[in-house]
C-alpha cells in the first residue's frame, strides 16, 4: 500500500494582504482610515490614520475669550454637546471659584443626562446597522427627536447647543419643559424594552457580537479606557460616582458594567448593553431631578466678566464616551494661556489594534461599532 | 415546414458549440475561454433537448454550468495575475505538424461518413426521468453504486487535501 | 402553447401551419411574461419602500402620482434609464456588458414553468421543477462576470461570496424541493399542483410534519438563493460596498435590481406551487381566473415575509452563513426527505 503523502501547506505561498477602510466609509462612524493587513479572512494588524476631522480646537482655545471657546466644545463630541460644555464650564468655575445656583446644578444634570441617552441612542441605532439590522436605527431616531425637541425649545438648538455658559446657563428652561420631559421618562422606558425586543436579544445579533473583540479588564486599565468600554470589562467606575462632581452624589443610579452573560466579560456584547443598561439609569437621574428642582434664577452667578485667577486646573467629567479630561492653565487675561482636552475616544480608539488581532474582517466593524468612538473627538 | 424550422434551430445550437469550443480552445486570454465554456455547455444542453433528453439537459446545466464551470472560474480568478496571461501557441515544426492533422482529419471524415448510423425511428419515452430513475434501481444498479463510492472517494481527497494546520491561516 | 396554437387554429380558421404558430406563441408568452416581471419589478419596489417604512414607524414614498407614491418606481425608473452609460476604463468591456443581460436571463427563464393557472403556463416541462433548478444557476455565472468584469478587487470577492453562498444552499434548495417531489411523484409543475388538489389540508406544507419542515428549509435556503438579509452578505458587507455590483450604474444597475425582485418572486411562486398547492384555492378546485389571482396572492404572502424578515433581522457572518447551510439545513433536508418516504410508505397516499 502506497503512503499518502500530504503536501505541506507552507509550500502554498500566501500574500498579507493589505486592506483600507475608509477614510469614506459608511461604518466607521466618522473619517477614519483603518489599514487592515489580512491573512485571508484573519486580521494580523490595523494601524488606525487620524486627524481628518482636526479642527484646531485647543489652538482656537487660546485666542478667544473663555465664553466664546464653549460653542467649540460643542463640536468635539458633537453627540453628547451638553457635557462637552460641562466639563470645560466646570473646569473654569473651579479656576474663578463660582458657586452656581441650585436650579443651575439641577437643569444641568437634566441636560447632560438627556444628551447622554441621545448619545447612547445613536450609538445603539448604528451599531443596528453595522450589524444589518436596518429598524433599530429609525426607532432610536424616534425618542432622539423627542429629545431634540426638548433642547430646542430651551436654547433654539437641535445638536450643537453652546447652553451651559461659565456661572449659569444660556437660558431657563421653558413653560412646558418640566411637562414635556416628564412625559418623555415616562415612555422610554417602554422604549428601552423594545430596543431589547428588536435586537439585543436577538440570536442573529448575538452571534455576531458575543465573545467578539473581547477587552480584558487589565488590558483596559493599562490603556487607559473609561466610560462604557470599560464598565463593559467589568470594571465598576463611573466618575459621576466616584468622584462625583456637580450634584450627582444627591441621586440614587446604578453603575451597570459587563457580566459576560451572552459570551465572555469584555466582549461586544457587554458593551453594547451597557450602554442600553446605562440608558435606563439616566432616565431615572432625569426623573429624581424633575422631581426635586428648585426654583431660582439661572443668571445669578455669571460674571460679567470671566477673567479666571492665574492657575491651573485639569477637572474631569463621565460624558458618554468616558473620561473627559479638561485642563485649563489661565494666566490672569480674559483669554486662556492654555486648553488641553483628553478625549476618551481617542484612547478608545487606540486600543482598537489589540481588540482586532485575530478577528475576522467582518468582525473590524462590530468592534468599531462597539467601542463607540465619534472622530470628532477624536481628532479635535 | 416543421422539419425546416427544427434544422434551422439545430444548426443554430450547434454552431453555438462548436463556435464556442473553438474560442475555448484558441482564444489567448484565459478568461475568455473559461466563459466561452458557458456557452459550449448551453449549446450541449440544447442539443441534448434534440435526442428528447430533457433530464439530460436540465442535469447538463445544473453540473456542468452550476458546478464545474463555478470552480473552473474560482480556479482562474484566483490565481495571482491571471489577467495578464495570454495563451501563445508556438509554433512547432510546421509542415510535418499541417500533414499528420491533415491525415488524422481525413481519416476522420472517413470513418464518420463510412459508418452506418443507426437511425431510431421510435420517439423517446414520455417521462425520461421516471425512466432513467428505474433503470438505476434495477439495470445499471452496480455502477450507480461504484459512481457513489467514486464521489466520496473524492470527496474526501478533497477535504484532507483542503485541511490546514489550526495554528496557521484559515480556509477562505 | 401547442395545445393553445391548435385551438386558435380550429376555432378561427387560420390559414397559419402549426409548426409556425406555436413557437410564434411561444415568443409572445415570453414577451408577455417579460413585460409582467418588469411591472411587478417595480410594483415589488414600491411595497418594499412602504413596507420598511411602516415597520420603521414613518410613512414611505407618498407624493409621486399622488395616492401613497405608486408612481415611485415608474420615476425611479425613468430616472436609472436617463443616466449616463458609464463603464469604468479598466473594466474588460465584454465581460462587464454582457453580466447583467446573464443574470436577467437567469431569473427570467424560471418564469416559462411556473404554472398561473389550470392551462395557464408557457409550457408544462415534464422536467419543470428540475428545469428551475438548473437554469436559475446562470444568474450565479452572471454574478461572477459582474465581479470580474469591474476590475475591482471588491467586487470581485463580492462576487466570489456570492458564488459560493448562492451554490452552497443550492443543495438544501434541491433536497427540500425533492421531498415535495416524492410526495407528487412527478417533477411537472402542473402535476405537482394537481396532486395537492381537494383543499388546505391537502397542500403539501400541511400534509405531513416532514413536509412542513422542508417548507420551512426551502423558503430559508431561497433567501439565501436571492442574497436577502439575513444572507445578503454580498450587497451590503462594509468593505465591499456594494459587492458585484459595485461600478454599475443607470439601466445595466437596474437590470442587476430587476433581475433580484423578479428572483424574489419566482423562488416564492415556486414555494408557493410546491408546497402552498399552486393556483388551487384552500377548498380545493380553481377556475382559470381565479387560479391566476390565488398563486400570487400566495406568492406576494411569502414575498411580504421575505420583506419582513429583511427589516427585522440583522445580518449573518459568511462562516455563519456557511454553517447554517451545509451543517443544519443540509442534514434537515435529508432527514426530511427519510421522513417523508417513511410517511407516504406508512400512510399509503402521499
Amino acid at each position: 500500500m502506497a503512503q499518502v503523502e500530504i503536501v505541506d501547506t507552507a509550500d502554498v505561498k500566501t500574500q498579507e494582504m493589505v486592506l483600507n477602510m475608509g477614510p469614506q466609509h459608511p461604518s466607521t462612524h466618522g473619517v477614519l482610515r483603518l489599514e487592515i493587513g489580512t491573512d485571508g479572512e484573519i486580521v494580523r494588524w490595523v494601524r488606525p490614520h487620524i486627524g481628518y476631522l482636526h479642527r484646531c480646537f485647543e489652538k482656537h482655545a487660546e485666542n478667544l475669550t473663555y465664553p466664546q471657546v464653549i460653542p467649540f466644545t460643542d463640536r468635539m463630541d458633537y453627540m453628547a454637546s451638553m457635557n462637552n460644555n460641562l466639563g470645560y464650564v466646570l473646569g473654569v468655575e473651579r479656576l474663578m471659584d463660582i458657586q452656581v445656583p441650585e436650579r443651575v446644578e439641577y437643569i444641568r444634570v437634566i441636560v447632560c443626562e438627556l444628551n447622554r441617552i441621545a448619545s447612547h441612542l445613536i450609538s445603539f441605532g448604528t451599531y443596528g446597522l453595522d450589524i444589518g439590522a436596518f429598524t433599530p436605527f429609525l426607532f432610536a431616531f424616534r425618542e432622539r427627536e423627542r429629545i431634540f425637541d426638548m433642547f430646542e425649545m430651551t436654547c433654539g438648538a437641535r445638536m450643537l447647543y453652546n447652553y451651559i455658559w461659565v456661572g449659569g446657563v444660556s437660558h431657563d428652561l421653558p413653560d412646558g419643559f418640566i411637562e414635556a420631559a416628564t412625559a418623555f421618562v415616562d415612555d422610554f422606558e417602554k422604549s428601552i424594552d423594545e430596543y431589547n425586543g428588536i435586537l439585543s436579544g436577538n440570536k442573529i445579533f448575538i452571534e455576531r457580537t458575543a465573545n467578539v473583540g473581547i477587552l480584558p479588564a487589565d488590558m483596559a486599565i493599562n490603556y487607559n479606557v473609561t466610560g462604557p468600554n470599560l464598565r463593559g470589562s467589568g470594571v465598576k467606575w463611573d466618575l459621576r460616582r466616584d468622584e462625583p462632581y456637580s450634584i450627582y452624589d444627591r441621586f440614587e443610579f446604578d453603575i451597570p458594567v459587563g457580566r459576560g452573560e451572552m459570551g465572555t466579560v469584555g466582549d461586544c456584547w457587554d458593551r453594547y448593553m451597557v450602554r442600553i443598561w446605562e440608558m435606563e439609569q439616566s432616565r431615572r437621574i432625569v426623573k429624581q431631578a424633575l422631581q426635586q428642582i428648585p426654583k431660582g434664577n439661572v443668571h445669578a452667578a455669571i460674571p460679567k466678566q470671566v477673567r479666571p485667577p492665574k492657575g491651573e486646573c485639569y477637572f474631569r467629567t463621565e460624558t458618554p464616551k468616558g473620561e473627559l479630561g479638561v485642563y485649563v492653565i489661565s494666566d490672569g487675561t480674559t483669554k486662556a494661556y492654555r486648553v488641553k482636552v483628553k478625549s476618551p475616544c481617542f484612547v478608545a480608539l487606540s486600543v482598537l489594534p489589540e481588540l482586532c488581532k485575530g478577528a475576522m474582517i467582518a468582525d473590524v466593524v462590530a468592534i468599531i461599532g462597539s467601542i463607540d468612538i465619534v472622530l470628532g473627538e477624536v481628532d479635535r | 415546414m416543421d422539419g425546416y424550422l427544427s434544422a434551422v434551430v439545430f444548426y443554430v445550437f450547434a454552431a453555438i458549440t462548436v463556435l464556442s469550443g473553438a474560442m475555448v480552445a484558441l482564444s489567448s486570454r484565459l478568461i475568455y475561454a473559461a466563459f466561452s465554456l458557458l456557452l459550449t455547455f448551453f449549446g450541449v444542453a440544447g442539443l441534448y433537448i434534440f435526442l428528447g433528453a430533457d433530464f439530460i439537459a436540465a442535469t447538463q446545466v445544473l453540473i456542468y454550468v452550476g458546478g464545474i464551470l463555478i470552480l473552473l472560474l474560482f480556479g482562474v480568478m484566483l490565481t495571482h495575475r491571471i489577467y495578464d496571461f495570454k495563451i501563445l501557441s508556438t509554433r512547432v515544426q510546421f509542415v510535418p505538424s499541417v500533414i499528420v492533422v491533415g491525415c488524422t482529419f481525413a481519416l476522420l471524415l472517413a470513418v464518420i461518413f463510412g459508418t452506418r448510423w443507426q437511425m431510431v425511428k421510435e420517439a423517446p419515452p414520455e417521462y425520461t426521468a421516471a425512466t432513467i430513475g428505474k433503470l438505476l434501481m434495477t439495470t445499471y444498479l452496480l455502477p450507480f453504486e461504484a459512481v457513489s463510492v467514486l464521489l466520496l472517494v473524492a470527496l474526501i481527497g478533497a477535504a484532507t487535501l483542503a485541511r490546514r494546520d489550526l495554528t496557521s491561516g484559515e480556509e477562505s | 402553447m401547442q395545445a393553445l396554437a391548435q385551438y386558435l387554429i380550429q376555432t378561427f380558421g387560420l390559414p397559419v401551419p402549426l409548426s409556425v404558430l406555436s413557437p410564434l406563441l411561444g415568443f409572445m408568452g415570453g414577451v408577455v411574461v417579460l413585460t409582467a416581471i418588469a411591472v411587478q419589478a417595480m410594483y415589488l419596489i414600491w411595497l418594499e419602500r412602504k413596507v420598511a417604512a411602516h415597520m420603521q414607524d414613518r410613512l414611505g414614498p407618498m407624493l409621486v402620482g399622488g395616492w401613497h407614491g405608486w408612481a415611485q418606481s415608474l420615476a425611479d425608473g425613468i430616472k436609472l434609464l436617463l443616466k449616463e452609460d458609464i463603464v469604468p476604463a479598466a473594466a474588460d468591456r465584454p465581460l462587464f456588458l454582457l453580466a447583467p443581460l446573464v443574470v436577467f436571463v437567469g431569473s427570467f427563464a424560471a418564469f416559462v414553468c411556473l404554472p398561473f393557472g389550470d392551462r395557464v403556463i408557457i409550457s408544462d416541462l415534464n422536467v419543470g421543477i428540475f428545469y428551475i433548478i438548473a437554469v436559475t444557476s446562470f444568474v450565479v455565472i452572471g454574478i461572477i462576470m459582474a465581479g470580474w468584469g469591474s476590475n475591482n478587487k471588491w467586487a470581485l470577492f463580492g462576487a466570489m461570496r456570492s458564488a459560493a453562498q448562492i451554490v452552497s444552499y443550492e443543495i438544501p434548495v434541491g433536497l427540500s424541493l425533492l421531498a415535495a417531489v416524492m410526495a407528487a411523484g412527478s417533477l411537472s409543475m402542473q402535476e405537482i399542483v394537481a396532486a395537492q388538489d381537494g383543499g388546505i389540508h391537502r397542500w403539501f406544507a400541511f400534509r405531513n410534519p416532514f413536509l412542513f419542515v422542508a417548507f420551512v428549509i426551502y423558503f430559508l435556503a431561497s433567501l439565501s438563493e436571492v442574497n436577502r438579509t439575513p444572507f445578503d452578505i454580498p450587497e451590503a458587507e462594509s468593505e465591499l460596498v456594494a459587492g458585484y455590483h459595485t461600478e454599475y450604474s443607470g439601466m445595466r444597475f437596474s437590470f442587476f435590481f430587476l433581475a433580484e425582485y423578479a428572483n424574489m418572486f419566482a423562488v416564492a411562486a415556486i414555494a408557493a406551487t410546491l408546497f402552498l398547492g399552486g393556483w388551487q384555492a384552500p377548498w380545493g378546485g380553481g377556475a382559470p381566473i381565479f387560479g391566476v389571482i390565488w398563486v400570487i396572492a400566495k406568492a406576494h404572502f411569502l414575498v411580504f415575509v421575505q420583506m419582513w424578515l429583511r427589516w427585522t433581522l440583522p445580518r449573518l457572518r459568511v462562516d455563519q452563513l456557511m454553517y447554517i447551510g451545509w451543517k443544519v439545513l443540509t442534514p434537515f433536508a435529508f432527514a426530511c426527505i427519510v421522513g417523508t418516504g417513511a410517511w407516504m410508505l406508512v400512510f399509503k397516499q402521499g
